[in-house]
């Protein structure tokens, strides 16, 4: 596998309610590669996605855009906070929809500048992607959990986004539209991007993913036994001990 | 003279549009509706930012705001008094005993509620709206407004609650106002001078057109609370 | 909906610049033909003001804002300048306010006077009463639970007259019948009106009013209860004042025009103020 890493984390670090909760991480995140994070409920799962995505404020962490290539740097979060939230998609659990209708929230990903005619061409385009025609336009307010988790995804991809971090997206999902869920971020996986998954269902996600993390007291490390040998293969770097990491990315 | 008896001319003062009757409540409705429309947008940002950002003394000022709402309308039209008269610090602006002052009174009352009611609202607001706004790569002042909009039967019933509060609102009115015929005197004012002169008949007839301005006002906030209950 | 907000933005922006256009319009209005009067409610509520104002208008080209207050509040208002002329009745008060310097041109323009109504059976019997001091130390000469009395209690130019009068009579004001209720001359009659209690009023406002109480006049014609009006501009040393303006209108009170004026001004055939500019 020839992946090329999109971006790099090091040092992450979260002090909340007096505990560590997340202990000088570090994590590489490869296009074309899908990484399931599993971990007990409060272990932080959300709060690493969310400060990957730039949404949560970190107690330390530096992130490099470009590694590997000469003279990139690691920055400070808090310098690339915008960066982070233009470039990397987090999707929320629950999917957040705009007031108005299907294709009203798509048109939000897509530049103000673009011409009238190239947005609808675009639009069409997504709808396509994510089978949506039917509801295009349905208030998006009012759909199932399945069918507003395909908009979220919709959007991504109008977005183009390179790195999707995914916290429990087929959580409360009936079987059919979680198998379409699934579907839909292959294709993002086929379009070389960078897939993180938050999720307790491992099974679902068996034929996707590359690798599994299991986040514990702080820590993050390779899965020890991976449920599904043969797709899940760890990369031991990412979860080697963060003394280690952090030498190695000065 | 007796209440029915005062009830049934001011109907009548309403019913044959008495000029000097309509006056007073023309004067009444651009002074309190240019002071919301210029209390609105600083305090939308202002309840915003107490909402969304992170900075010391953040709960402070909130509380600051919540404790303006029980301010009594007197303490602020004493405040702009001291401030417009020609000995206080603005006074070259000659604006006391204009229609002016009485705009910047009912700002600054108005402020605190629109502040405290929309602080609620956009608190209420999901968090979501703001960070999928951000996500979707939609710069701030574009994502505010769509926030602004997510929230907004919220936020219309903190602008009606305002507006309830300054158009009724008799001491601060009296205070920089002046109370001047033509010029300077709104409804309550007027109410509290011609019940003072016995003339209870216009004192009820302009406290009839404020009760229908409530009630309209409290009609539409049912309504515009329940529309908002609905679209979550 | 983002199409709503901009608009009500919109909307907000303009009404701005309205109000921006407004306040200089009314700067330039308030340049000089501007002419603000504080007075006392007795000569607005008795409906003078809206007599005189017309024809001062239109005999000098200004234009004449009324803010009527008590004359305690009418004197404070002119000392911080924030009106350009001052029509009060308290001469005490008057002549201070010009010895510290913050008004000039002072003239007595009119008189009217004040009277004692109250409930038709006059439990205190001031119907009998020889003097004004007579009469206040009536009220509480029986000690009757029966005899009550309204005071202004807002420093106004009547209540000074009142405190003045219980001096007089060698009486402690602070007597348990006594109210003092902190409102205008026709708000203060309508409490006396509901307690069926005495009351001190100017007779202008009286005459303009009576109508409306089944108060009667019980004490009158004592010549302590004497009632001058003056006039007085302020001071344009301390603030910014039309001074122009407040000349004009003196000038035109104490003119034979303005006393004419005044002397023509009757309720119900009754004259409520008589002219006396030059005495």
């Amino acid at each position: 596998m020839n992946a090329t890493t999109e971006i790099r984390y090091s040092e992450i670090h979260k002090f909340f309610n007096r505990r560590h909760l997340l202990n000088r991480l570090s994590l590489s995140l490869e296009g074309g590669t899908a990484t399931l994070l599993s971990g007990e409920n409060g272990a932080g799962k959300t709060t690493l996605l969310r400060i990957l995505s730039g949404l949560e404020k970190p107690s330390e962490c530096r992130v490099d855009f470009t590694p590997g290539e000469p003279g990139s740097n690691p920055q400070p979060w808090s310098q690339c906070r915008r960066r982070l939230q233009r470039q990397v998609m987090y999707l929320h659990q629950q999917p957040y929809m705009f007031d108005g209708s299907v294709v009203h929230n798509l048109a939000l990903a897509l530049p103000r500048t673009m011409p009238r005619l190239q947005r609808g061409k675009k639009i069409r385009q997504a709808l396509e992607w994510a089978q949506l025609e039917a509801l295009k336009e349905a208030a998006a307010k009012t759909l199932s959990g399945g069918e507003k988790q395909r908009v979220s995804l919709a959007r991504a991809w109008l977005r183009q986004s390179r790195i999707l971090l995914l916290d429990e997206p087929i959580a409360n999902m009936d079987r059919e539209s979680q198998v379409r869920t699934v579907a839909l971020l292959r294709r993002f996986k086929n379009a070389r991007a960078a897939l993180m998954i938050s999720s307790h269902n491992h099974e679902v996600f068996c034929q996707l993913i590359d690798r599994r993390l299991v986040l514990d007291s702080g820590k993050l490390s390779p899965a020890q036994a991976p449920l599904l040998p043969g797709n899940v293969t760890p990369l031991a770097r990412d979860g080697a001990p963060s003394g280690n990491a952090g030498n190695a990315s000065r | 003279m007796d209440l029915f008896e005062a009830t049934a001319q001011a109907l009548v003062l309403l019913a044959v549009f008495d000029p000097a009757l309509w006056e007073i409540i023309g004067i009444s409705f651009r002074v309190s509706l240019t002071a919301i429309c210029i209390a609105i947008p600083p305090a939308l940002l202002a309840a915003f930012l107490l909402a969304h950002l992170e900075f010391p003394g953040r709960r402070v000022l909130i509380s600051l705001f919540n404790t303006l709402l029980s301010l009594p309308a007197v303490v602020i039209g004493l405040t702009v008094y001291l401030m417009l008269s020609r000995q206080g610090p603005l006074g070259d602006w000659q604006l006391l005993f204009t229609r002016s002052a009485m705009v910047i009174a009912q700002i600054m009352l108005a402020f605190p509620i629109l502040v405290s009611m929309s602080h609620a609202a956009f608190q209420a607001a999901d968090q979501r709206a703001w960070e999928t706004a951000r996500t979707l790569g939609i710069p701030s002042p574009q994502a505010f407004v769509m926030v602004v909009g997510e929230v907004r039967f919220g936020l219309l019933a903190a602008v009606l609650a305002g507006f309830g509060r300054i158009i009724a609102e008799v001491g601060a009115s009296m205070m920089v106002g002046g109370n001047i015929l033509h010029f300077t005197r709104n409804i309550p004012t007027a109410i509290a001078l011609e019940t003072s002169m016995g003339n209870f008949a216009q004192g009820i007839a302009l406290g009839i057109v404020l009760l229908i301005i409530a009630f309209a006002l409290n009609l539409s906030l049912q309504y515009f609370q329940g529309r908002g209950k609905l679209s979550l | 909906m983002e199409i709503f907000i901009r608009r009500c933005a919109a909307v907000g922006v303009a009404l701005a610049v309205l109000l921006a256009v407004h306040i200089s319009a009314q700067q330039a209005h308030g340049g000089g033909k501007l002419v603000r009067l504080a007075t006392t409610t007795s000569t607005d509520n008795s409906g003078l003001i809206d007599h005189l104002a017309p024809q001062f208008e239109r005999d000098t080209g200004y234009s004449l804002q009324v803010i009527a207050v008590g004359t305690g509040k009418a004197l404070q208002l002119g000392k911080r300048g924030d009106v350009d002329v001052i029509l009060v009745h308290a001469p005490t008060s008057e002549a201070r306010f010009v010895a510290d310097g913050h008004g000039v041109h002072r003239h007595v323009v009119m008189e009217n006077d004040f009277i004692v109504v109250g409930p038709r059976d006059d439990p205190a019997k001031l119907g009998g009463a020889k003097s004004a001091a007579d009469a206040f130390a009536r009220l509480v000469k029986g000690k009757s639970r029966a005899v009550k009395f309204v005071s202004r209690g807002d420093d106004s130019g009547t209540h000074k007259k009142e405190m003045t009068l219980w001096r007089d009579a060698g009486v402690e004001p602070a007597w348990s019948g006594r109210f003092e209720v902190g409102q205008g001359m026709g708000k203060s009659l309508q409490i006396a009106e509901e307690l069926q209690a005495y009351l001190l009023i100017d007779r202008g406002t009286w005459i303009f009013l009576r109508d409306q109480t089944t108060l009667e006049v019980v004490f009158q014609g004592d010549p302590s209860l004497g009632n001058p009006y003056g006039v007085i501009a302020v001071s344009p040393k301390r603030a910014p004042v039309n001074f122009g303006g407040a000349k004009a209108f003196i000038d035109w009170l104490t003119s034979k025009r303005g006393q004419r004026a005044i002397g023509d001004y009757t309720v119900a055939g009754t004259r409520l103020f008589t002219p006396m500019a030059g005495h």
